[in-house]
């Protein structure tokens, strides 16, 4: 499951980061660009802020594309507990400005043909009608400057 | 299309429409872009085309416009 592309530790936790599914929300860099720097190389700085702090901002990431984990496996058996409540908690359609439609926790989704489409956890859906994936969001938007509360 | 799941709560439904809108329907919490949230039983039909006049909400416009989908 932590095969991430690439990772980034401090000692205490690792943020894996993985780049096919990033769509650039910019939360990350938004929040704490002392951490998440896409101007410099390796763009991710551990020693940047509290461990504390990183792990906010990566919970902010929509996509997932921002994950991490605790170095100690006990650290790691809380976490997962953590998880699981929030994973009970009610599902959210969050609108991103200038993006796409945001659906996290429990939905079922139907495509144009009538199909369920997989859905676990998050799913990023296009709303500029410009995806090459559609139903979903392939980060096109950011290309065509789409403009959309 | 009622799903239940575990906890009895049934699941909310998403809709795609070809070359149309999103029609979201059930219980869920909604939030959006300008940051206020509803968490309440929901009928919502979002632009999918990209061209409404009424972001984040469809206003019929697909209809004048082919798009791929």
């Amino acid at each position: 499951m932590y095969q991430g592309n690439k990772k980034y530790t401090n000692g205490e936790i690792t943020v894996f980061w993985y780049p096919k599914k990033c769509i650039h929300a910019t939360h990350c860099y938004r929040e704490l660009i002392e951490v998440f720097n896409p101007g410099r190389r390796p763009w991710i700085n551990m020693n940047g802020a509290p461990t504390k702090e990183i792990i906010r901002v990566v919970k902010l990431c929509p996509t997932q594309a921002l994950d991490y984990k605790y170095n100690n496996e006990d650290a790691n058996i809380q976490k997962s507990g953590d998880q699981s409540v929030a994973e009970k908690m009610v599902a959210e359609a969050r609108i991103m400005k200038n993006g796409p439609l945001v659906l996290k926790g429990d939905f079922t989704i139907i495509d144009a043909d009538g199909k369920e489409i997989k859905h676990h956890k998050t799913s990023l859906l296009c709303r500029c009608g410009a995806s090459k994936n559609p139903p979903f969001c392939d980060g096109t938007h950011s290309k065509t400057g789409y403009l959309g509360n | 299309m009622e799903i239940e799941n575990k906890s009895g709560v049934k699941t909310p439904e998403v809709k795609i429409l070809k070359d149309g809108p999103i029609i979201l329907k059930g219980f869920f919490r909604f939030r959006t872009s300008s940051g206020e949230e509803t968490e309440k039983e929901h009928e919502i039909l979002l632009c999918g085309c990209g061209k409404s006049g009424n972001k984040p909400y469809c206003d019929e416009t697909h209809k004048k416009n082919v798009i791929k989908s």
